[in-house]
């Protein structure tokens, strides 16, 4: 069996943007960059897979440049995946998500795997679409936002989240999947592994490589803009804190008018 | 001229307020720039969303009816809607940010090879189109332009304010092109959570607990005042870790970005990561007894105090003023 794990580096969770006007750039020069952290549920989940049944193997495959191969080995390799693919172009150092999902299409078309997951979301763009924009240029079906898996024969069952509940899915594989938070704790990568990752195999690729030219953006973005300022906090102050729930009543009753 | 067409979702015959708000924005666009305002309905029965859709003002409501609509699925759902695209050639078509919108715009956008833009709040036009999109959970804001004739756009829940606008919303039926195509990933059954009767995403109040709570046994002191509100009961990071809450409650960069008119944050610090989540609400409220808590940077009212003590006389307020 085979599965193909697309990953993306992000700058870090605790990342803060100081934007003070609208800008056509976003300088992310000084940004710490980690695995995605839905990707980790990804790559935790197919390392499962494997340490499950005999005969699979894991690939990491991830677009962008050569400053990646630290998190592929410490976040992937490290954890258990076999091998890793990274497609390095310059011509897709902006490339959107349907550029990303083309060259990733054209990454999983090179040999069949029976499985490929993804995160659920990256938390820069927060956008969700790559898995589901590869699944249907692959012609495979997929189920996006999985919380439980169960692999049987040729088949699988997955749990996704919705609002107020979770729908059961049941899929033929091949198949594409996006994973969420609850579906497994990802391990953390041990230093004798980290050590060891480095003699795995990191294949580096082109656009050209791939027999494809580099896809067009459908998308651009024209400005960012930092989100609206906000005024001061009032604090409300009372004899005892009964008062003082009476009085946020209050003013949230008839100031803000919210309740 | 442009032509806005608004998915209209339902879940097992319940129609979701979002598509309201979405129709309820395309009509104002409309009435500024032209262009007619369509819903498209897939369901087994059109009628009830066809009457709503006209009143938030809907000139006409596209609709394939049958049993292939009466759950949701991806391949048939995503045909119809790019076959209705095909027919009807819409600017713009809204979805919104739902479960079952986050599967279905991209899916429909693959199929049509058009551009697809997620999870929006805000829309202009000014001879072209721009969408307005919070990235990086909302520490910033992106407007994104697109170069196909046509995009399908996510739009957040609670982004835009429901109105009414009568049209006359008539029902007109569309080929959805099911013919030989079959789905590889079926819904077998949906299963209702046992708590939360409030959906956190769609929720117009939300109430978060934090590490403040002390231990799981006190979570339902987040959850009594949320009820009082008609709120939605959510939760830091920390204490999904732990295990007190579902993840399905957690706010924040990894969690739910929620925008509610209102967001009380009871025993929680404020770290960035949960402020990502949060901070594009209306209106703020922190509860903590740590006056140096970083949630007081983004709070609009703040009591510094126990919330062991605050909540119990909060809920009971809230209970009187709201009768
Ligand atoms: C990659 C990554 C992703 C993350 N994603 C998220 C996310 O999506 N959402 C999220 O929330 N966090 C996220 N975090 C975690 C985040 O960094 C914080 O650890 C977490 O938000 C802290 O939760 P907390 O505020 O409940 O706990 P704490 O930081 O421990 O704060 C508890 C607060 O309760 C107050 N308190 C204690 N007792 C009382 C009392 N009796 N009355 C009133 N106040 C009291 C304290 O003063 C304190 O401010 C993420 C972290 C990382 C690294
Ligand atoms: N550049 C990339 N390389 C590999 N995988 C990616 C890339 N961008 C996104 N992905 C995958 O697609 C998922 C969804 O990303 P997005 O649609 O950008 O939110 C991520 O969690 C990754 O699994």
């Amino acid at each position: 069996m085979k599965i193909a794990v697309c990953v993306k580096q992000v700058p870090d969770s605790e990342t803060r943007i100081n934007l003070a006007a609208p800008a056509p750039e976003l300088d992310q020069s000084g940004f710490t960059r980690v695995l995605n952290p839905y990707d980790a549920y990804a790559v935790e989940q197919a390392v499962r897979i494997k340490e499950s049944r005999e005969g699979v193997e894991v690939t990491a495959i991830t677009v962008g440049p050569q400053t990646v191969k630290e998190t592929l080995k410490k976040d992937c390799l490290a954890v258990g995946c076999d091998k890793a693919v990274i497609v390095d172009d310059p011509a897709l150092a902006k490339a959107d998500h349907a550029a990303i999902a083309t060259v990733l299409a054209a990454v999983l078309g090179r040999e069949p795997y029976d499985l490929v997951l993804f995160g659920l979301k990256a938390i820069d763009g927060d956008a969700g679409q790559v898995g589901i924009l590869v699944a249907q240029k692959l012609g495979l079906p997929h189920v996006s936002t999985i919380t439980k898996l169960e692999l049987g024969e040729g088949s699988l069952k997955a749990e996704r989240e919705i609002e107020g509940g979770k729908e059961i899915v049941e899929a033929s594989l091949p198949c594409v999947l996006t994973c969420q938070k609850g579906l497994n704790e990802p391990r953390l990568p041990s230093l004798p592994n980290i050590m060891k990752a480095g003699m795995k195999p990191i294949e580096t690729v082109t656009c050209r490589d791939l027999g494809i030219e580099a896809p067009a953006n459908l998308v651009t973005v024209k400005l960012y803009s930092p989100p609206p300022a906000r005024g001061a906090c009032k604090l409300v102050e009372a004899e005892d804190p009964a008062a003082a729930a009476r009085e946020l009543a209050r003013l949230l009753s008839e100031e803000a008018k919210v309740i | 001229m442009p032509n806005i067409a608004v998915f209209i979702e339902h879940r097992s015959g319940v129609l979701k307020k979002v598509a309201w708000q979405m129709l309820s924005e395309a009509r104002r666009l409309a009435d500024a720039h032209g262009g007619e305002v369509w819903g498209v309905f897939l369901g087994p029965d059109a009628a009830p969303a066809a009457a709503t859709a006209g009143k938030h003002g809907a000139d006409k409501v596209f609709a394939a009816t049958g049993d292939a609509f009466a759950v949701y699925d991806s391949e048939l759902w995503g045909t119809a809607l790019a076959a209705f695209c095909t027919a009807r050639k819409p600017d713009l078509v809204l979805v919104g940010s739902t479960a079952l919108g986050k599967d279905l715009a991209p899916k429909a956008a693959a199929k049509l090879g058009c551009a697809c833009i997620s999870d929006a709040v805000g829309l202009k036009f000014d001879g072209g189109w721009e969408i307005r999109r919070p990235i990086f959970a909302g520490k910033c804001f992106a407007d994104v332009t697109f170069s196909t004739p046509l995009a399908i756009v996510g739009i957040r829940p609670n982004a835009f304010v429901m109105a009414e606008s009568p049209k006359a919303g008539a029902v007109e039926s569309f080929d959805p092109g099911l013919d030989g195509v079959r789905s590889k990933a079926k819904v077998m059954s949906v299963e209702a959570a046992t708590s939360g009767k409030v959906t956190l995403t769609e929720a117009e109040i939300v109430v978060s607990g934090g590490r403040g709570i002390k231990g799981p046994e006190n979570y339902p002191l987040i959850e009594k005042l949320a009820e009082a509100l008609g709120a939605a009961a959510g939760a830091s990071r920390a204490i999904v870790d732990a295990g007190w809450v579902d993840y399905s409650h957690q706010v924040g960069q990894t969690g739910k970005t929620v925008a509610p008119n209102l967001y009380v944050a009871c025993g929680i610090s404020g770290a960035i990561q949960h402020l990502a989540g949060m901070s594009s609400s209306k209106c703020i409220v922190a509860i903590n007894k740590d006056a140096n808590a970083p949630i007081f940077k983004v709070a609009d009212y703040g009591i510094v105090g126990d919330l062991f003590a605050v909540l119990p006389a909060l809920t009971d307020e809230v209970g009187r003023i709201r009768g």
